[in-house]
């Protein structure tokens, strides 16, 4: 029997006319070298643990960008499907991590399970209700009353006694973690470190469920209406598409992909604190993970995320502007590759063949380059002179 | 049958629409031509039935059959734009209204996916409903646009743009079609083209249009029956030879006034 008919006789290969292909999803087919990619990277990400300690970064600092490329999956179906740009995913995001830190203090409860299906409900329930309030505005306005209500859910946390203001929550009872479910079978308790490992695996389980989910949605017909609400939301409503619901929907769902995260980003740290979950600066991250990584793009937001926070980590070490960074982070993405990473891919290919083949076009990107921030340069300097001199 | 009772529109000291009743689709399938010069009211007038705008007095009203030979009215003033499609009154804008970075067959699934209440199922493939596909490939052929049927939209011709959006309409399958400026901005080659492909396509399928145009020629050819507006109400209405036996009406369509 030849390696081609046992491989076809597998559950999830199919045979096309271009060969063979592994069927993940009803129309998500991949071919020999998608496959292998798929293989590499689920691999990747299993062994991140040992690679971490082998290579010496930090693999705490990936399961977090994990954790927040979650939120920013969820914020890119509003952005690469309705256009609409949220500046305010920090909210679900905290909503997540806070719900955690209250049932474990209050609630006393122990199991990661629970506390995570507590934190996918409230933030959705939150999103339920913001999103009800922000269906029916678009762009700027959108973009506002996002904003407007993640800072409302940061000043409720940050001055009320309940959530402990500034100083945050423990999620650990009595200096005690939550339990995952092997705790049991291991019978004793794990340490910190086994703990962060199983999170991370955990997390990569969740994530894997929810790229599937959101590959699925991205190619189902309510995924191609909310693009056509996107591109022209009088045309879809003159189509008969409920537009407001829609969006509503969409909007919930984004809600609850930052939850999730959120949960699990409190599970790893173990404390919950305003800054690092509801802040507004944590919305822009959220944000920059995606264009970064490339909204267009499926895997775009979760490498961004991860490349975000990992530069962002550094770079508190290191200076004391590391805020500002994402600034730079950002304006460099939007010259440079408006289309992200991930969207880039491509053109970088192309790019690299080309130096390959003649090194010299590197030198004239360079012209180009210095032509281009020379002309920005100019024109900064025109607008300048125009605002405070006036234009003659 | 669509009827419009008394519709009245004031935009400030603008009336807009005048006191307007009309009657389309009386016979099933009937062409009718809306002329008027600038002003006149036309496209606030399909705006009023379609629920782009809501009248300041008056009423829209769709008869239904009743199931026992005569018809139900039914009032649909109050109705969103979208609930007014599911009773079979769609409209096309003077302006393209397409998705400009879908291709040609893309515009046309969303609509026809729309019409048969799968744009909200997550857990299918978009491009896998074989009764979809079946009528997108339809509507594709009808309206000539086969070929081009990968290209996004942005990048057709406009004479085909033009197309595309009034496939997207049929896509729906509508009783009454109403059609602001079909042929505006299109070559005078190529509207020919599209008002024929139009007036095929709305004859096979017995659908009533309400067409907003300005080319008398056009009027004159494939009306079956005029109304004209002129100061928000309607000024005539009856045969398009009317526009040969009524000198005044040439006169207010040119728009030029007795001083």
């Amino acid at each position: 029997m030849s390696l081609a008919s046992v491989l076809s006789s597998l559950p999830l290969v199919v045979e096309r006319d271009e060969g063979l292909r592994l069927r993940l999803l009803s129309g998500l087919e991949l071919d020999r070298r998608q496959t292998g990619l798929l293989i590499v990277g689920i691999v990747l990400l299993f062994a991140m643990p040992d690679l971490a300690a082998i290579l010496g970064f930090s693999f705490r600092t990936v399961s977090k960008g994990l954790m927040l490329g979650m939120a920013a999956l969820g914020l890119n179906l509003l952005l690469r499907h309705t256009q609409l740009v949220s500046f305010g995913h920090a909210l679900f995001f905290g909503a997540g991590a806070y719900a955690v830190a209250v049932l474990a203090n209050y609630g006393g409860v122990t199991s990661s399970l629970v506390l995570l299906i507590g934190a996918l409900l409230f933030g959705t329930t939150i999103a339920v209700f913001v999103g009800f309030l922000v269906a029916g505005h678009r762009e700027i306005y959108f973009a506002l009353l996002t904003l407007a209500f993640g800072q409302l859910g940061f000043a409720i946390v940050l001055g009320s006694q309940f959530f402990n203001f500034d100083d945050g929550l423990s999620v650990r009872i009595e200096g005690a973690r939550p339990t995952l479910a092997v705790d049991s079978l291991l019978g004793a308790e794990l340490s910190t470190a086994a703990y962060r490992i199983l999170l991370y695996y955990l997390t990569i389980v969740i994530l894997l469920a929810l790229l599937l989910f959101t590959w699925r949605l991205a190619n189902s017909p309510f995924g191609k209406t909310l693009d056509a609400i996107g591109q022209n939301d009088l045309r879809a409503e003159f189509l008969g598409v409920p537009v407001q619901r829609y969006i509503w929907t969409v909007f919930i769902l984004s809600g609850a992909y930052g939850a999730i995260g959120g949960g699990l980003f409190a599970l790893l740290e173990l404390h919950v604190r305003p800054q690092p979950t509801l802040h507004v600066l944590v919305s822009g991250e959220i944000l920059l993970m995606t264009l970064v990584g490339g909204f267009s793009t499926l895997l775009g937001p979760i490498i961004g995320g991860v490349i975000v926070v990992y530069i962002l980590d550094l770079a508190r070490f290191q200076t004391e502007f590391h805020n500002a960074l994402a600034g730079i982070l950002l304006v460099a993405v939007v010259i440079f590759f408006p289309r992200g990473i991930m969207g880039s891919s491509d053109d970088i290919r192309a790019g690299a063949v080309q130096v390959r083949e003649d090194p010299s076009v590197l030198g004239v990107w360079v012209r180009e380059l210095g032509a281009r921030v020379r002309g920005g340069l100019r024109n900064a300097v025109v607008a300048t002179k125009h605002l405070l001199f006036g234009a003659r | 049958m669509l009827e419009a009772r008394n519709l009245r529109k004031s935009f400030g000291s603008l009336v807009a629409t005048n006191d307007v009743s009309l009657q389309f689709g009386k016979e099933e399938g009937e062409m009718v031509f809306i002329v008027g010069p600038n002003g006149a009211g036309k496209t606030t007038l399909i705006n009023l039935l379609t629920g782009h705008l809501d009248p300041d007095e008056g009423s829209v009203i769709v008869h239904e059959p009743d199931g026992a030979g005569g018809t139900r009215e039914q009032d649909i003033t109050g109705l969103e734009p979208r609930e007014r499609v599911d009773r079979g009154l769609v409209r096309s804008f003077q302006i393209v209204q397409v998705f400009e970075e879908m291709s040609v067959r893309e515009n046309v699934r969303i609509a026809v996916l729309a019409n048969q209440d799968l744009q909200g199922s997550v857990f299918s493939h978009h491009d896998r409903h074989e009764g979809v596909e079946r009528e997108v490939d339809e509507l594709l052929v009808e309206f000539a646009l086969e070929d081009d049927a990968e290209t996004p939209a942005e990048e057709l011709p406009h004479g085909d743009r033009k197309l595309l959006d009034v496939a997207m309409s049929f896509g729906l399958d509508p009783s009454y079609l109403l059609l602001d400026e079909p042929t505006s901005g299109v070559g005078t080659r190529e509207k020919e083209r599209v008002i024929e492909t139009v007036v095929e396509v709305s004859d096979n399928q017995d659908v009533t249009t309400v067409t907003i145009e300005h080319d008398m020629d056009i009027v004159s050819q494939y009306a079956d029956r005029l109304i004209a507006l002129h100061q928000g109400a309607v000024y005539a209405e009856g045969d398009p030879s009317l526009l040969e036996t009524d000198p005044d009406l040439r006169r207010v369509l040119l728009g030029v006034e007795d001083e």
